[in-house]
C-alpha cells in the first residue's frame, strides 16, 4: 500500500483552510481530527498558533523562511521546500524513528498558513542567506 | 516488571555522571552536548522526581495541584490562591520546560535548575517542593475539589501498570536499538539523550499523563480495567493514600505542564476541552466493553453507524496502523457474520492510532467494530474514504484464533514519507489555486456527532467534564429528577460548601433574616447512572415544596446554566449517598458512555452504586421539566414500607425508608416549632396488630427530625395540634432500630405525597385507620429514651420538692400571673393581659414506682392531674383552698395503666427511668 497519511494530512490542513476562510473557526470536528492524526503534537501546535508565533520572512531576493517562536523564547527556523526544523523533536520523532510526519513547529506553520494568521516580516538577504546558513549550526 | 528495573538502572548510570556531562556540554563544541546538557538536567530532576517517591509528598502535590487546578474553575466560589499556583508555576518552569524540543537555546534559561540540581541537588528541589506543598496542603482542607477528570486516577493506574515504559518507552519499542543502550560510549549517550526527548511524538504523552494541557486520548486505552476499579481510583485520589512506593518517578514536568495554560478563547484550549470529554468518553466505553465483550458483540452491532470492516491489509504508518477495510453493511438479521454480504461491501482505509493499534493488533481477516463517533475523511483523488476517530474500536472475530498463538501479525512499515513533499499551502500562491480547487469542506464527515461535541448532552458527567469557565457547565443536561426536597439555607450556604465539613449546629449564627429559610434542591440522574444534587434557589414559601414535587420528580429535565460546586465522596456525605443507594439499582438499564446513539442494552447488570457524585448550583430557571409529561422508566418512586417492615429490616444498617404514619406524641426541642430537633413517637397499623408473635414487637417507634430537614407549615399545623396526626415520610433513615429525618427527607401530611407520581398498586391494603386505644409497649429493661411505654406500678415514693399546685389562667393556661390590686382572690394574666377572675389550679406530682416488670429499678413518673386527682381521691382542686396531702396517703396506691413518655433512661449505677405521663 501507498503512504496515505500525507494525504490525509493535506485534505485536513485543506478543509482547516476552507472552513477558516469561511466562518472563520474551526469546526470542533477538525480539531479532533487533528488531535487523532498528530497526537500531542497537535495540542501544542494550536497554542503555538494561538500565540501567533509563526514568522514568515521573506527578503527581496524571492526567498522565504518560516520562523517559530518556540515556548521557551527560541526561535527555529523552517523552510518552505521541504520539511525540515531544528527542533529536537523533529530530529528524532520524524527523522530517526518516523513516528510522526511533522514536529509541531512545522504544523504550527501549516495551521498558521490555512489560517492566514502568519506574521509577514521583511529581511534583507544578507539576513536571510545567514539565517539560512545558520540553521545548520546554530 | 524485569524491563522496568532495567530502565532504572540503565538510568541510574547516565545519571551518575550528568554535572559534567552539563560541564562539557558548556565548554566544549557541539550542539549535541548542549542538547545533551539540558537532557542530562531533565534527567537529574527526573532522579529527583524518584527520590520524593520515597516520602509520601509528591502524592500530595499531585492531588492538591490538581485540586487547585480544580479551584481555577471556580473562582465564582473562591478567590484563587494566587500564591500557592505562583509557586507552583516557579517549581514547573524551573523544573524543566515543557517545551521539549526548544531545548537549544535552554541553556541560558535553565540557569536556575541547573543551580539548583549542581549544589545541593535533592534538598535544594525538595524545599521548594516542600514549600509549595505547606501552601497547598495548608489550603487544601478548605478547598472544594471538584477534580473533573477522575481520568487522572486512571492514568495513575495506568502509570502504574505500564511503569517502566513510562518515560522511556521509544527506546524500549524497537528491539534492535536495545544494544545500543549501553551507556559506555558518548556516542550512545547521545542517542539516549535524543531518546528522552520524544517530545512530540505519542510517547511524551506516556510520560506526561497527568497533564491537563495535553490529557491523551488514549489513556486507558492499553488497559483493561473495571468500572469498580475506576471509581475506586477516583475515590483513592480523593483520599491521598499511602500508596506502595514503587510507582515510577514521576518529573516535575509533570506539574509544569498540568499548570500550563493556553489562552483564553484560543484553538488549543478548545481541543483541550474536547480531549478531556473524549478521554472520559472513551476510558467509559473502554470499561463497558471490556467488561463483557461477548454480550457487547451481539448487542450492539445492530445499532445505527457502527462500522463492521473486515481487514484486509494492514500497515504502519508514522506509529499509526493504516488498514485497508471492507465494510459490511450490518445485516438486518443481526447475523453480521453471515458470508452472503459481500455485495454490500465497500472499501475503506481505516486510521487506528499507536494505542488504538496496540489494543486492536488489527491483522488481516479481522472483524472489527467500530463504533461512532467516528469520522470520515474523503480525500481528493482517492476513491475510498478514510476513518479517523476510531477510538472506540473492537475486534469481534480474530483471524489470529486459528493460528499459533503467540506468532503475531506484524504490519508492514511504511517507507518514510518524502520530506520534500510539502503539503500545499505554505506558499501563498499557491494556496489561491487550491482555493478553487477545493470544494466546500465537505470531505470531513463526523458520524455520531463526534460524541463529545452535542451542546444538548445526556450525560452529567461528560457534561462537568467539559466544564467551561468558571466552573459552569456550558451544555444543557438532560436528567431525571429522582428527589425533589428543600434544606434550610444555613446547610448550603457559601459558608458551608467550601467547608463541608462544618458542622450542622453553624445553622445557629445565621443572621437572622435567613433563619428559617429553604432552598430548594434536587437529586438529578442522568441516563448512565450518574448523580448530582442541585441546589436551586430559596422557596419564597416552604409550602412551594410540594408543588416543585408535583412538578419535577419523576420527570425528565434539563439542567440549564449551572454551576459545579463541589465533588463528593460516599465516605463525606455518607446521608446523601445512603439516599442513591435507596435509588440503586436503576429501574431500568443505563446508557453507556462512548456509545452516544446506542439504545441501552439490556444484558447488562448495574455495577456497584457511584461512590461519587457532584453537588451543582443554579437558579430557579436552571431546571425545566421537558414537554414530555410521563414518569421517566428511570425514575425510583419512593416505595413505602410498613414500620414494622422497616423495624424488621437491615439491622445497623444505614438505609432510607418511605412510610405513613401516625404522630402519637411530639417533643419539640425548641418552643418554636420548626427550629430545634423535633422527636415524634409514631406507629402504625403494622405495628399495632393483634399478634406479635416471634419477637416483641416494638408497637412504636421514635423518629428525630433534626434541623436540616425541612418541616413545612402544614406539617407544623399538624404538630402543633394536640391530636394525633397521620404523615407521610419519604427517605427518612433507617439506623440501629431508629428513624431520623435529616437532610433529603421530606414529610408531608398524609395524602399529599400521593399525587407525586406514585402508582396505586403501591398504596397499603390494610386501613391506615388506628384502633384505639393504641397499644403501647409495657415499660421494659429496653425501654430507650423519647419512646412510649405503657406503665402500670404502685407508688411507693413521692418527689416532695416537686410536688406543688400553683394557679394559672384560665383563658391561656399561663401561668404567669399578677396579683391583682383591688381584689386578694384576682389574677391578672401577663400573658393575655386579661384580668383571671377564676383561675385554674395547676398541680405537679412525681412519684416514684415499683412495676412488677422491672425489678432492682428505679421508676419516676411525673403525673397529669388528672392521674393525680384519682390518686388523691379528690375534686377538691377546683376549690379556692386545695387542701395538703399526707405522703402516707399515697403511698401504696397503684397507678395506671398509663401512657409515658420516656424522658432519660440511666442504666449505671442502677436502671433509672424518669416518665412523664402522656395523654394521647
Amino acid at each position: 500500500m501507498p503512504s496515505f497519511l500525507p494525504a490525509v494530512v493535506e485534505q485536513l490542513f485543506r478543509d482547516i483552510q476552507t472552513t477558516y476562510q469561511e466562518t472563520a473557526q474551526i469546526h470542533n470536528d477538525l480539531l479532533i481530527a487533528l488531535k487523532f492524526v498528530f497526537g500531542s503534537c497537535a495540542l501544542q501546535a494550536l497554542d503555538l498558533v494561538d500565540q501567533r508565533s509563526v514568522t514568515c520572512l521573506s527578503s527581496p531576493s524571492g526567498r522565504k523562511a518560516f520562523q517559530v517562536l518556540g515556548g521557551s523564547g527560541c526561535v527555529y527556523t523552517c523552510f518552505l521546500s521541504c520539511h525540515y526544523c531544528p527542533c529536537p523533536a523533529f530530529t528524532y520523532t520524524v527523522l530517526r524513528r518516523n513516528d510522526g510526519l511533522l514536529c509541531k513547529h512545522i504544523l504550527a506553520v501549516y495551521l498558521s498558513q490555512a489560517m492566514a494568521v502568519t506574521q509577514q516580516e521583511s529581511v534583507s538577504d544578507q539576513q536571510m542567506s545567514a539565517l539560512l546558513s545558520s540553521t545548520a549550526a546554530p | 516488571m524485569s524491563s522496568r528495573k532495567r530502565k532504572r538502572s540503565s538510568r541510574d548510570i547516565k545519571c551518575v555522571f550528568f554535572p559534567d556531562d552539563v560541564r562539557h556540554g558548556l565548554h566544549k563544541v557541539g550542539r549535541e552536548t548542549s542538547s545533551l546538557s539540558s537532557l542530562s538536567s531533565a534527567r537529574s530532576w527526573e532522579r529527583c522526581g524518584e527520590s520524593f517517591l520515597d516520602t509520601p509528598m509528591t502524592k500530595t502535590l499531585q492531588s492538591s495541584g490538581r485540586k487547585l487546578s480544580a479551584i481555577k474553575n471556580l473562582s465564582l466560589v473562591q478567590p484563587r490562591p494566587f500564591h500557592c499556583e505562583k509557586d507552583l508555576v516557579h517549581i514547573a518552569w524551573s523544573s524543566s520546560d515543557s517545551e521539549q524540543s526548544d531545548s537549544e537555546m535552554q541553556l541560558q534559561s535553565r540557569v536556575v535548575p541547573q543551580q539548583l540540581i549542581h549544589k545541593p541537588r535533592p534538598t535544594a528541589s525538595s524545599q521548594s517542593y516542600t514549600r509549595a506543598l505547606l501552601m497547598l496542603s495548608t489550603s487544601k482542607e478548605d478547598l472544594p475539589d471538584i477534580d473533573t477528570d477522575s481520568d487522572l486516577d486512571v492514568s495513575e493506574v495506568e502509570a502504574e501498570k505500564d511503569s517502566g515504559q513510562q518515560i522511556s518507552d521509544c527506546e524500549s519499542e524497537s528491539p534492535d536499538e536495545k544494544p545500543e543502550e549501553q551507556p559506555h560510549e558518548s556516542e550512545n549517550m547521545k542517542e539516549l539523550e535524543i531518546s528522552g526527548y520524544v517530545s512530540d511524538g505519542e510517547d511524551t504523552v506516556i510520560s506526561s499523563r497527568l497533564n491537563t494541557e495535553s490529557p491523551p486520548l488514549q489513556t486507558g486505552e492499553g488497559s483493561k480495567r473495571s468500572v469498580g476499579d475506576w471509581l475506586k481510583s477516583a475515590q483513592a485520589m480523593l483520599q491521598t493514600p499511602q500508596k506502595p512506593n514503587d510507582t515510577p518517578s514521576r518529573t516535575p514536568e509533570d506539574s509544569a505542564k498540568k499548570k500550563k495554560k493556553f489562552q483564553r478563547g484560543g484553538l488549543a484550549e478548545r481541543l483541550n476541552r474536547l480531549q478531556c470529554r473524549q478521554r472520559s468518553a472513551v476510558s467509559f466505553w473502554k470499561h463497558q466493553y471490556n467488561s463483557d465483550t461477548s454480550a457487547a458483540t451481539t448487542a450492539t452491532v445492530d445499532r445505527p453507524g457502527v462500522l463492521v470492516l473486515e481487514v484486509l491489509e494492514v500497515t504502519e504508518e508514522c506509529s499509526m496502523q493504516l488498514a485497508l477495510c471492507e465494510h459490511h453493511l450490518p445485516p438486518r438479521d443481526g447475523h453480521q457474520h453471515s458470508k452472503a454480504v459481500s455485495e454490500d461491501t465497500a472499501r475503506m482505509l481505516v486510521l487506528f492510532n499507536r494505542q488504538t493499534a496496540a489494543q486492536l493488533m488489527p491483522a488481516p481477516r479481522d472483524i472489527i467494530h467500530i463504533y461512532p463517533p467516528w469520522q470520515s475523511l474523503s480525500i481528493e483523488g482517492l476513491s475510498c474514504p478514510v476513518i479517523l476517530n476510531t477510538h472506540f474500536s473492537q475486534k469481534v472475530c480474530s483471524a489470529a484464533n486459528t493460528s499459533i498463538p503467540g506468532c503475531r501479525f506484524a504490519p508492514k512499515k511504511c517507507m518514510p514519507y518524502y520530506l520534500g513533499k510539502i503539503f500545499g499551502l505554505l506558499e501563498a500562491s499557491r494556496t489561491t489555486e487550491m482555493n478553487k480547487q477545493v470544494t466546500p469542506s465537505d470531505s470531513l464527515c463526523s458520524f455520531g456527532g463526534s460524541g463529545v461535541l452535542r451542546e444538548h448532552c445526556d450525560s452529567l458527567l461528560e457534561a462537568i467534564e467539559a466544564l467551561g469557565q468558571a466552573g459552569s457547565v456550558d451544555q444543557d443536561v438532560e436528567v431525571i429528577v429522582q428527589r425533589v426536597y428543600a434544606v434550610p439555607i444555613g446547610h448550603c450556604s457559601p459558608a458551608s460548601i467550601i467547608k463541608p465539613r462544618v458542622p450542622l449546629r453553624s445553622s445557629a449564627a445565621l443572621p437572622p433574616a435567613e433563619k428559617g429559610k429553604t432552598r430548594l434542591c434536587v437529586l438529578v440522574q442522568d441516563s448512565y447512572g450518574m448523580f448530582s444534587v442541585v441546589q436551586l434557589h430559596p422557596l419564597p414559601c416552604k409550602d412551594d415544596l410540594h408543588q416543585y414535587c408535583q412538578m419535577w420528580q419523576g420527570k425528565t429535565c434539563v439542567l440549564r446554566n449551572i454551576k459545579v460546586v463541589q465533588r463528593v465522596t460516599r465516605e463525606r456525605r455518607s446521608r446523601l449517598f445512603s439516599l442513591i443507594d435507596s435509588l440503586w439499582p436503576p429501574a431500568m438499564p443505563l446508557k453507556e458512555h462512548g456509545s452516544s446513539l446506542s439504545m441501552p442494552s439490556t444484558s447488562r447488570a448495574s455495577g456497584p452504586a457511584p461512590s461519587f457524585c457532584y453537588l451543582l448550583s443554579g437558579q430557579q430557571s436552571s431546571v425545566e421539566a421537558t414537554k414530555e409529561q410521563a414518569v421517566s422508566p428511570l425514575y425510583c418512586h419512593p416505595l413505602k414500607r410498613t414500620l414494622r417492615d422497616i423495624l424488621q429490616g437491615e439491622g445497623g444498617k444505614i438505609c432510607r425508608c418511605s412510610f405513613d404514619a401516625t404522630v402519637l406524641y411530639k417533643r419539640m426541642q425548641s418552643p418554636d416549632v420548626g427550629h430545634g430537633e423535633v422527636w415524634m413517637v409514631l406507629t402504625d397499623p403494622s405495628l399495632q396488630e393483634e399478634e406479635c408473635s416471634e419477637r416483641p414487637c416494638r408497637r412504636t417507634v421514635a423518629l428525630c427530625v433534626n434541623t436540616s430537614c425541612v418541616l413545612t407549615s402544614s406539617v407544623l399545623e399538624a404538630l402543633s395540634s394536640p391530636a394525633a396526626c397521620r404523615m407521610s415520610f419519604r427517605d427518612a433513615i433507617s439506623e440501629n432500630d431508629f428513624l431520623l429525618c435529616a437532610e433529603q427527607s421530606v414529610i408531608e401530611p398524609e395524602g399529599s405525597l400521593k399525587s407525586t407520581t406514585r402508582p396505586e398498586s403501591v398504596l397499603q391494603p390494610q386501613s391506615s385507620i388506628l384502633l384505639h386505644p393504641v397499644r403501647l409497649d409495657p415499660l421494659s429493661v429496653e425501654t430507650t429514651p423519647n419512646s412510649l411505654c405503657a406503665l402500670t406500678g404502685v407508688i411507693v415514693g413521692v418527689d416532695e420538692n416537686t410536688a406543688y399546685t400553683w394557679p394559672a389562667c384560665n383563658h391561656c393556661g399561663s401561668g404567669n400571673l399578677d396579683m391583682s390590686a383591688e381584689r386578694t382572690q384576682s389574677f391578672h394574666c401577663v400573658s393575655c393581659k386579661s384580668a383571671v377572675i377564676k383561675p385554674d389550679t395547676k398541680v405537679q406530682l412525681e412519684v416514684f414506682l415499683s412495676c412488677s416488670s422491672l425489678k432492682d429499678c428505679t421508676v419516676k413518673v411525673k403525673l397529669q392531674k388528672k392521674t393525680i386527682m384519682s390518686i388523691l381521691n379528690s375534686t377538691a382542686l377546683e376549690s379556692d383552698e386545695f387542701p395538703g396531702y399526707d405522703v402516707e396517703n399515697v403511698l401504696g396506691k397503684e397507678v395506671g395503666p398509663i401512657a409515658v413518655y420516656v424522658q432519660v433512661v440511666t442504666r449505671k449505677p442502677a436502671l433509672w427511668i424518669s416518665l412523664e405521663e402522656i395523654c394521647l
